[in-house]
């Protein structure tokens, strides 16, 4: 990730050949929950346009779906890239295609978790919220806090409840599957 | 009236959050809502947690969902990205039919069952449909009309527009309808509707603080006295993110303080600053409360 004002060039350091190419990328990606869309893509740029992330950085969401479609399956999932959305949702909302490219990123990362890529700091979040039922747990300071605005104690979450359906969705086996690599994003 | 609220994880436990919670309880108070906190409340599961597993997410966001629906109520909440989560099982049901059947099977191993029969609703957007502006108006004690705010309708709470449902987010103005109707000017300038970088933070740091810097000086060019967030990522990018973006890009004056939506109309309707935290923020409130009570004191009091 480079910020905007040190892009010099868009040129690939090498271009693309035949061997980086897995043309049946895109219909794998296409027939998840929430990438239907992926297909009807222009490339029209309105993604890039808008996005937040894309303001500050040499990130494109045009790029991603060029790639997706191009069919660059292994450098799109191993990518630092992929973990770049803000999942704002501007591109979905401009979108003249309703490619739902934010939707796109999240089926991306699915595949990529499952690989072995997945952004740390997401993973840190998930085994917070299996440890606790929260993201953020409750410390004894604000707990002090809460009392004197009179809030009501907060209710421990049902973490047993939780942790059950962590399991029997495979959520167990998706986290071995991310920490498989020890990738770093 | 009586909803089932779910608070999520951030505005009961973050210091500068906790007045979200006290704000809204007390405005729904004030306005004859009643609630009941969705029992053990657990993580809905938001965009972070769909990027590692979509499928597992779902039902994660179901088991508050299926709380509600044993009450027979629908959900309330003011955090966006809660909002965000349930919004999207109910879409997700009735789009994908097949999904409907596996997150109950997997619900199914709590002993727990989501029908899909609960309607999820952002605090903000409730005050104005259900309760009304008139309503509202009709329950304020102190003209606000002393100040000139920025308020950021976020993004988890409008877009995407099909999925969310309540109003097309590129011009939003329902949240500033609201708060014109009790006094309050919103301003529109550069950048309002602009993502804060919010979701990037503990995963791209560099980028959330690239994103906040740019959204705090639109802020600051505005001349603002005050920002008003509807979101828990915007409040803690704004406020708590706003020392640190000082200090890494060396900017001397930069003091705004950033109010929750409910924390302006209580202080309408005659709440303290402290009743509803606003001493706990990181940037200080004084300046923005103290100019509503002097307003208030030239002969604002309504009642």
């Amino acid at each position: 990730m480079e910020r905007a004002e040190d892009i010099k060039s868009y040129k690939p350091d090498q271009p693309i050949q035949d061997s980086d190419v897995q043309s049946g990328f895109k219909y794998e990606v296409a027939e998840h929950v929430g990438a239907e869309g992926l297909m009807r893509c222009l490339k029209c740029g309105a993604c890039s346009g808008g996005c937040p992330v894309a303001a500050v950085t040499d990130y494109r969401p045009r790029k991603v779906l060029g790639d997706v479609l191009l069919g660059l399956k292994d450098q799109v999932l191993s990518s630092d890239t992929l973990w770049l959305c803000a999942a704002c949702f501007t591109c979905e909302e401009r979108c003249i295609q309703e490619v739902n490219f934010t939707d796109v990123v999240t089926v991306l990362r699915n595949m990529a978790v499952r690989e072995g890529f997945a952004a740390e700091g997401y993973m840190e979040m998930a085994k917070r919220v299996i440890q606790f039922g929260r993201v953020s747990p409750l410390t004894r300071q604000v707990e002090r806090m809460r009392e004197n605005l009179n809030l009501p104690p907060l209710q421990e979450p049902a973490i047993e409840e939780l942790r059950a359906i962590m399991e029997s969705a495979g959520f167990p086996e998706i986290m071995e599957a991310a920490t498989r690599r020890s990738k770093t994003v | 009236m009586k909803m089932a609220m779910a608070w999520g994880c951030l505005v009961p436990t973050r210091r500068s959050l906790i007045g979200y919670e006290a704000a809204t309880r007390k405005v729904l108070n004030h306005l004859g809502v009643e609630t009941v906190d969705i029992p053990n409340e657990t993580c809905c599961a938001p965009f972070w947690m769909q990027s590692l597993d979509f499928t597992t997410s779902l039902a994660m966001a179901a088991r508050n969902l299926a709380k509600a629906e044993e009450m027979g109520l629908d959900l309330l909440t003011p955090c966006s990205g809660c909002f965000h989560s349930y919004m999207r099982v109910n879409h997700t049901y009735e789009n994908h039919p097949e999904m409907r059947e596996k997150v109950n099977d997997i619900l199914a191993k709590a002993d727990l069952r989501y029908d899909g029969n609960v309607e999820s609703r952002h605090v903000v957007d409730f005050l104005y449909k259900d309760i009304g502006v008139n309503a509202i108006k009709e329950s304020m004690k102190i003209d606000l009309g002393e100040i000139e705010i920025g308020l950021r309708y976020g993004c988890h709470m409008l877009k995407p527009s099909d999925l969310l449902n309540i109003e097309y987010s590129e011009r939003p103005r329902f949240g500033d309808e609201l708060l014109e109707a009790v006094g309050v000017r919103c301003k529109e300038y550069t950048g309002r509707y602009r993502c804060c970088g919010g979701l990037l933070r503990g995963t791209q740091d560099d980028v959330a603080d690239y994103i906040l810097h740019d959204r705090l000086m639109d802020a600051k060019n505005a001349n603002l006295d005050g920002l008003v967030t509807v979101c828990s990522l915007c409040h803690i990018q704004h406020d708590m993110g706003q020392k640190s973006i000082k200090r890494k890009f060396g900017i001397e004056d930069l003091e705004i303080p950033v109010l929750h939506f409910p924390q302006l109309l209580a202080l309408g309707f005659g709440y303290s600053a402290e009743e509803i935290g606003l001493n706990l923020h990181t940037v200080k409130t004084d300046g923005i409360v103290a100019k509503i009570i002097a307003g208030a004191s030239k002969g604002g009091v309504k009642k």
